[in-house]
């Protein structure tokens, strides 16, 4: 029909009006009126057409561009904070999904049996302060944080006008106390407060908004269980105040256990006493005493000014202006050098310290960390207390432990330097600690070092450690017994008992350090609570747990057949007549 | 002629609406079934993490070593039963070689 009309039309503008008159379509009109279809048709069917050829496109060919969009959409692991793992990936800390409660009063119909609808539900409600807010015309008010799924499905099922529940996360620590003081905790928000926590903040949100999965830390679940649980019984049995101990990593500074006794728990961390949060180990600063002996004897003997054979005069008691320096184990004679630190002498440290001079002194402790807090992934660093004024008695004092209070972590710190060859370690809680430790920085010479390592052994084998032998590993260390400073004055009664050590000593891979603080004399201990007999057990103990478990092959034979015990002491021994 | 092309068109395009009403629908189902399966996905990863946090919590070191104390005659490693790979690689290969020693003498 259309085409015949426009041919009609065609051929009437074609042809003169005579012929047009001729078919009898001669009405301008009409002519006027198909031109205005066939506008009208064109444009329906150039609309037509490019819906029909989409249409087509869609259904018949397809467009990938749709399927995109749809698979964009799905959700990931949503966690606000990232998970925290040890370094065996034992899980430490983790978000959990909670449900927060919330009300609006003003939507509520009817208060009073609302509340005691959700009274059956959450017996431990305040029913008094909501009842007051059900009544105020508030808007919003939580009801309740920190709901667990069946409860938040319970009250769900109330069907409660006006309740309604907010998803939240909550930080939860699996493994409780255990670790309390190294991981810290976070608040509501999910914002590190203390400990780990806080200094790894902005790195634990940065890996889960970027998926990066969980954190490592260098802490190894078994040792930091072995070192609390023994650090736990031995502070019970002495009823001392508080207990710290460390291992840690000679070569790489990392830390596989940080205790700090009493602990709390991190899921409510403001229940417990102050005392409990505050983190001995790295934060505490003491007087540590005798423990400080062997830098002094390594300074000496790397700077040259004294020989092992040497001997300093401990025959009575040092008099140095009002001061009365002497010994805790008097042997009233001329000691040698590795007599000084097994009989741990403060005469003879205090004597071979003035030989080495106030300057050099500092100078050593310095390069040893000992005025700085450590750099550790915790905020809880304890700046140590330097005295003002350094003359020669601080210097003798500080020869043997008193006068420069320090944190644990600073003495396991510089420990390790002294049986690692002589190379300063940077403490760190990270599997995968910074590389800055690729330039080692020297301290002491390597064989200062193998010379230390022989008189700590020493001091464990014949000296004031005998305690902190171990059942298959041969010990190195450095018992510490320390009066606290108490308002001004030292307390005979209150004792700082440390002890820090290495095993394997022929070989170092571990230093291990026990601090009890205020511990009490036992009958089993004869009354005594100095360090050789509460600190030293603990790290002898500490070790022959954790030396299997580090894989740590033994470096003497069992005591069963005993004979390969005593052959391996007495190599020892003529190790040291062939040395010393 | 043109009337056939005329009525092709046509069922073409009333093909095509046909196929875009199917597609439509099932795009629709599609994105239903996508919705429910993100949401079942999303419950199993917080059940995920809920339960590993619960595996955590059982294996606290105490707790295994309470339970091994009463359930198994399991003991602590001893020093003495670790042995070093290397060293008896070592004596193996000495050994070895002065086994070597002895067949060329």
């Amino acid at each position: 029909m259309n085409d015949l009309f426009v041919r009609g039309w065609w051929r009437a503008r074609r042809t003169p009006a005579s012929a047009a008159d001729a078919r009898g379509a001669s009405d301008p009109r009409l002519t006027t009126a198909r031109r205005r279809l066939l506008i009208m048709a064109g444009a329906f069917l150039l609309c037509f057409g490019t819906l029909a050829a989409r249409t087509f496109d869609v259904a018949v060919i397809g467009a990938p561009g749709t399927v995109a969009r749809s698979t964009a959409t799905a959700p990931t692991d949503s966690a606000a904070r990232a998970d925290i793992v040890d370094r065996n990936g034992i899980l430490l800390a983790s978000n959990l999904p909670t449900h927060a409660l919330y009300i609006e009063p003003r939507a509520i119909p009817a208060p009073q049996e609302a509340i005691a609808a959700l009274a059956g539900v959450l017996p431990d409600l305040d029913r008094d302060r909501l009842a007051h807010l059900a009544a105020s015309d508030r808007t919003f008010a939580w009801v309740r944080r920190d709901l667990t799924p069946e409860q938040a499905h319970a009250v769900n099922r109330l069907g409660i006008p006006g309740l309604g529940f907010k998803r939240e996360e909550r930080r939860v620590y699996p493994q409780g106390r255990l670790l309390a003081h190294a991981l810290g905790y976070t608040d509501v928000d999910n914002r590190g407060l203390s400990g780990f926590e806080k200094a790894a903040d902005e790195e634990l949100r940065r890996r889960a908004a970027a998926g990066d999965g969980p954190l490592a830390l260098s802490i190894d679940l078994r040792v930091q269980h072995a070192l609390a649980e023994v650090l736990e019984r031995t502070m019970t049995a002495h009823r001392a105040a508080g207990a710290a101990g460390i291992v840690m990593d000679v070569d790489s500074g990392a830390l596989l256990a940080l205790v700090s006794l009493p602990a709390f728990d991190p899921k409510a961390p403001h229940r417990s006493r102050p005392a409990a949060r505050f983190n001995r180990a790295t934060l505490g600063t003491y007087e540590l005493g005798s423990t400080f002996k062997p830098f002094t004897a390594a300074m000496a003997l790397d700077m040259g000014l004294a020989r092992l054979e040497d001997r300093y005069d401990a025959t009575e008691p040092l008099k140095v202006s009002r001061f009365l320096i002497r010994d805790h184990h008097p042997e009233n004679r001329w000691l040698t050098v590795p007599e000084i630190l097994a009989h741990s002498s403060n005469i003879g440290a205090a004597r071979m310290a003035v030989d080495v001079g106030p300057e050099r002194q500092k100078a050593f402790l310095k390069a040893l960390g000992m005025f700085e807090p450590v750099p550790l992934e915790t905020p809880e660093r304890g700046r140590p207390i330097v005295p003002r004024r350094w003359g020669d008695i601080a210097t003798m004092t500080i020869g043997f432990g008193h006068g420069l209070a320090v944190t644990p972590l600073h003495l396991v710190t510089g420990f390790a330097a002294l049986v690692n060859g002589g190379f300063r370690v940077t403490p760190t809680l990270l599997k995968y600690g910074p590389s800055e430790r690729a330039a080692p920085q020297r301290v002491i010479s390597a064989e200062t070092s193998a010379v230390m390592r022989k008189l700590l052994y020493l001091a464990v084998a014949e000296g004031t450690g005998e305690k902190a032998e171990a059942a298959g590993y041969l010990v190195g260390g450095k018992t510490g017994t320390a009066e606290k400073a108490i308002g001004g004055s030292y307390r005979r009664s209150s004792l700082i008992s440390n002890f820090v050590g290495a095993f394997p000593i022929d070989r170092p891979r571990y230093a291990v350090l026990a601090l009890l603080d205020e511990p009490k004399g036992t009958p089993e201990t004869y009354g005594f609570a100095t360090a050789g007999w509460t600190a030293a057990p603990v790290v002898g103990d500490v070790i022959s747990r954790i030396g299997p478990i580090l894989g740590i092959p033994p470096s003497t034979a069992p005591d069963a057949t005993g004979e390969e015990a005593a052959l391996a002491r007495a190599d020892n021994e003529r190790g040291r007549h062939a040395s010393f | 002629m043109r009337r056939i092309a005329v009525i092709a068109s046509i069922g073409a395009i009333v093909v095509a609406m046909l196929a875009l009403f199917i597609v439509k629908y099932e795009v629709r189902d599609l994105e239903r079934a996508l919705a429910a399966l993100d949401l079942e996905k999303q419950r199993h990863v917080e059940a995920i993490r809920v339960l590993r946090s619960e595996w955590s919590y059982l294996n606290r070191p105490a707790r295994i070593a309470d339970l091994t104390a009463r359930y198994l005659t399991l003991e602590p490693v001893r020093p003495w039963q670790v042995r070093q790979l290397r060293a008896n690689a070592g004596e193996a290969f000495a050994a070895a070689a002065l086994a070597h020693q002895g067949d060329t003498r």
